[in-house]
């Protein structure tokens, strides 16, 4: 099936736009991804960061204001990364860093819905300045740190572990 | 100056990063590069939004203490950008795009510690409504870290080609 839709996708004329029909499209597209990656790991460092004790001044509700921003990051990534997958989806689905960069996203995914669906979200959105987190969402901020992280691990290494660029 | 950066660029590390198939080398010096652009651009950002008034709840003077993150960060990307420049000192220095880098990084890291000088120490601005200067920090700031990711993703597409000496790159 993957297949299947790898070579209807590689058919398209956005595929053909993307891998060099249109040659500004993939640097834009480029930037985009590291400016959407910048927002993402920022906001969302600076979240995870507080919790897990840095700039204990801050309250963490507000915090979660900022995450719209981080959000936004996210979607700019996920647009521009199928444009990448679009245009060439060949280099990418033989590709083990590709399989294991979406992984890691999807375990950030679980790891945010978990943090929301166990009450853990409301339990933090409470807590002042100089307050500690409790130690579960200390887990789930430092495990969100070392998935995005491991997210840019296996995104540099698409070339390198697989052979795509 | 050629002579130069063409022996920087084949000494024994330059052609270590450059062409060793370790992981340990170009690939794990580039992600190093990548970590650090995430979290110095970033919490950069963050702190921008604050101050162009995204969670206006949030008090700044805390956000001070994420500047041992930053500092950290841009120095794992001096190391690692230094790695980098190295290994294809010939065509990345004579790179007219990679000074424009540069140029906006300078200017970025001077916002980046006026923002912590004038802005956090300033206790007014959390309680009143901020003065327009601020504001124009914090744009500058978005700008020039902008125009730094932008113009370090096109030094692979303008410009000598890099490990190709003679080569131009160009958009087809």
């Amino acid at each position: 099936m993957i297949q299947a839709f790898s070579t209807w996708l590689h058919g398209t004329r956005l595929s053909w736009a993307v891998a060099g029909g249109v040659p500004w499209i993939w640097p834009l597209c480029e930037t985009l991804h590291f400016m959407g990656l910048a927002l993402l790991v920022g906001v969302v460092g600076v979240f995870d960061l507080r919790i897990l004790g840095m700039a204990k001044g801050l309250p963490v509700g507000p915090i979660q204001r900022l995450m719209p921003w981080a959000i936004l990051g996210f979607l700019i990534n996920l647009t521009t990364g199928f444009l990448f997958f679009a245009g060439d989806p060949f280099q990418y689905i033989h590709n083990i860093a590709f399989a294991f960069k979406l992984l890691f996203i999807g375990l950030a995914g679980v790891n945010v819905i978990v943090f929301y669906v166990s009450g853990l979200y409301r339990r933090v959105d409470g807590i002042g300045p100089g307050h500690d987190a409790p130690i579960a969402a200390k887990i789930a901020a430092g495990l969100s740190l070392f998935l995005w992280i491991g997210v840019m691990y296996w995104g540099r290494m698409l070339p390198f572990i697989g052979n795509s660029f | 100056m050629m002579p130069f950066l063409a022996s920087l660029e084949n000494s024994a590390f330059g052609a270590w990063v450059r062409e060793s198939s370790s992981l340990w080398a170009y690939p794990t010096i580039l992600f190093m590069h990548t970590v650090g652009l995430g979290f110095l651009v970033g919490l950069n950002v963050a702190i921008d939004l604050r101050i162009l008034g995204v969670a206006g709840k949030l008090p700044l003077a805390p956000f001070e203490r994420f500047y041992r993150i930053m500092w950290l960060a841009f120095w794992i990307n001096t190391l690692s950008g230094t790695a980098l420049l190295i290994a294809d000192a010939t065509t990345k220095l004579t790179n007219r795009v990679f000074y424009i880098k540069m140029g906006c990084i300078l200017f970025a890291v001077i916002s980046m510690v006026l923002i912590r000088r004038r802005v956090f120490r300033d206790t007014v601005i959390d309680r009143d409504a901020p003065a327009a200067w601020p504001r124009a920090l914090a744009v500058m700031s978005l700008v020039l870290w902008g125009g730094a990711i932008t113009a370090g993703r096109l030094m692979a597409y303008f410009g000598p080609v890099s490990g190709a000496p003679g080569l131009q790159n160009r958009l087809p």
